[in-house]
């Protein structure tokens, strides 16, 4: 990517302003640029406005976007949380060496269809906060999309759950051919799917199934899983034909079920 | 664009343009060391340490390394000599292109995890990609270092 005109803003509204006046693109983690051959006219660096972090309240965690994934994989506060659903999500990443560059805000903020961590994040049920403070649903932004130019702030996520994360890749730095994420939320279950390869998407007849009981019969967790692959809609690309996609994803639905079930 | 980056302790004014990644930069500033391999994020010789912590340098906006602190294999070039005998010892080096990321990798590992198991070290190491050796060398070569140095 050549970018011909590069700003580094100290404040939300400074960088805000650049990319909605001044049509700048902002930079994440900026892993990506040197395999794209778009020309940016100003580049926004997002990396001096404080937002790594990881922090609790009372009801709910707010994760930066300027957050490393090397950062989720290592948060002893998530595990503590939501057990090992971000490092076993993000932990084979390529090497410690990418994962200590790619954010957050930049994985949502391009819907990318490979991601281990949308789907994750869809499952949790996370909410997408782009500033000044209009918060979204983060599984309908990856749906849908955003309305214009936007600066994501923070994702957050609920104070807990019980989580798994279940992939299948040809090889461990490659991209998943198929991967799920599944949570019990306390009062509902909720299953996501990605790398369809397009982007994740909840399971949403599968979730009606499993309903609001913390222990689903095995009957109910192979419905679910079945329903699952019936629902979405797979491509085929050079990593695995749409059939197989299909065949694979209730696999790891029903792996996954049984180990936050138990 | 200038930017100032303090190399191996030793500050340095470099011109760079916005697209620039610090893999060329620090080349062309004379730092060799940094390796520019696969330049697609995937094999791990371009890694140097910014502020303590190893990243791929392929991957990394110059300009965003303004006033940082960034390590090459030179910056810690008694401790990896020390490492590289292991590494000899075992068999382990082949080519050796992939080693100054390789090792800035160990002893970054070194620091951060006491006592790492095997699969420890190999999914701490799995960002370094060799073509030669196979792994099994440099991993015996990991353990005998790691041993040597906590005694």
């Amino acid at each position: 990517m050549e970018i011909r005109e590069y700003a580094r803003p100290k404040s939300m509204d400074e960088a805000m302003h650049l990319i909605h006046e001044e049509h700048g693109t902002a930079i994440g983690g900026s892993a990506w640029l040197r395999t794209n051959t778009k020309t940016v006219m100003l580049g926004v660096d997002l990396s001096d406005l404080g937002l790594e972090y990881i922090r609790e309240f009372q009801d709910h965690i707010e994760i930066g976007a300027m957050t490393t994934y090397r950062e989720l994989e290592t948060s002893l506060l998530l595990a503590s949380r939501f057990g090992k659903i971000f490092s076993t999500a993000v932990g084979h990443i390529v090497g410690i060496q990418l994962r200590s560059i790619i954010t957050v805000g930049g994985t949502v903020a391009g819907r990318y269809g490979f991601s281990d961590l949308n789907t994750t994040l869809c499952a949790l049920g996370a909410r997408v906060v782009f500033y000044p403070n209009i918060e979204e649903d983060l599984a309908s932004f990856i749906e849908k999309g955003y309305a214009g130019p936007f600066l994501i702030e923070k994702i957050i996520l609920p104070s807990s759950a019980r989580a798994a994360y279940q992939q299948m890749r040809i090889s461990e730095n490659d991209f998943p051919i198929i991967n799920t994420a599944v949570a019990w939320m306390g009062t509902e279950w909720r299953v996501a799917a990605g790398s369809r390869p397009a982007a994740a998407r909840l399971c949403r007849n599968a979730m009606k199934i499993l309903a609001d009981s913390a222990n689903p019969s095995n009957e109910q967790i192979e419905a679910a899983a079945q329903e699952s692959s019936k629902e979405l809609q797979f491509g085929s690309d050079i990593r695995a034909s749409a059939t197989y996609r299909q065949k694979i994803l209730p696999v790891l639905v029903r792996r996954a079920l049984l180990e936050v079930r138990g | 664009m200038t930017i100032t980056i303090y190399i191996n302790g030793k500050r340095e004014i470099l011109e760079c343009q916005p697209g620039d990644m610090l893999t060329e930069v620090l080349r062309k500033a004379g730092y060799v060391e940094v390796k520019k391999g696969c330049d697609t994020a995937s094999c791990g010789a371009c890694t140097v340490l910014i502020e303590d912590k190893p990243v791929l340098s392929c991957s990394y906006l110059a300009v965003r390394a303004d006033g940082k602190r960034i390590t090459t294999i030179q910056g810690v070039a008694e401790e990896a000599k020390k490492f590289a005998q292991f590494l000899t010892a075992e068999g382990a080096d082949q080519c050796g292109f992939c080693a100054p990321g390789f090792a800035l990798t160990v002893l970054s590992m070194k620091k951060e995890l006491r006592n790492p198991s095997e699969a420890e070290i190999r999914h701490y190491l799995s960002g370094n990609l060799c073509r030669c050796s196979g792994y099994e060398g440099q991993i015996r070569a990991i353990k005998k270092y790691l041993e040597a140095v906590h005694d």
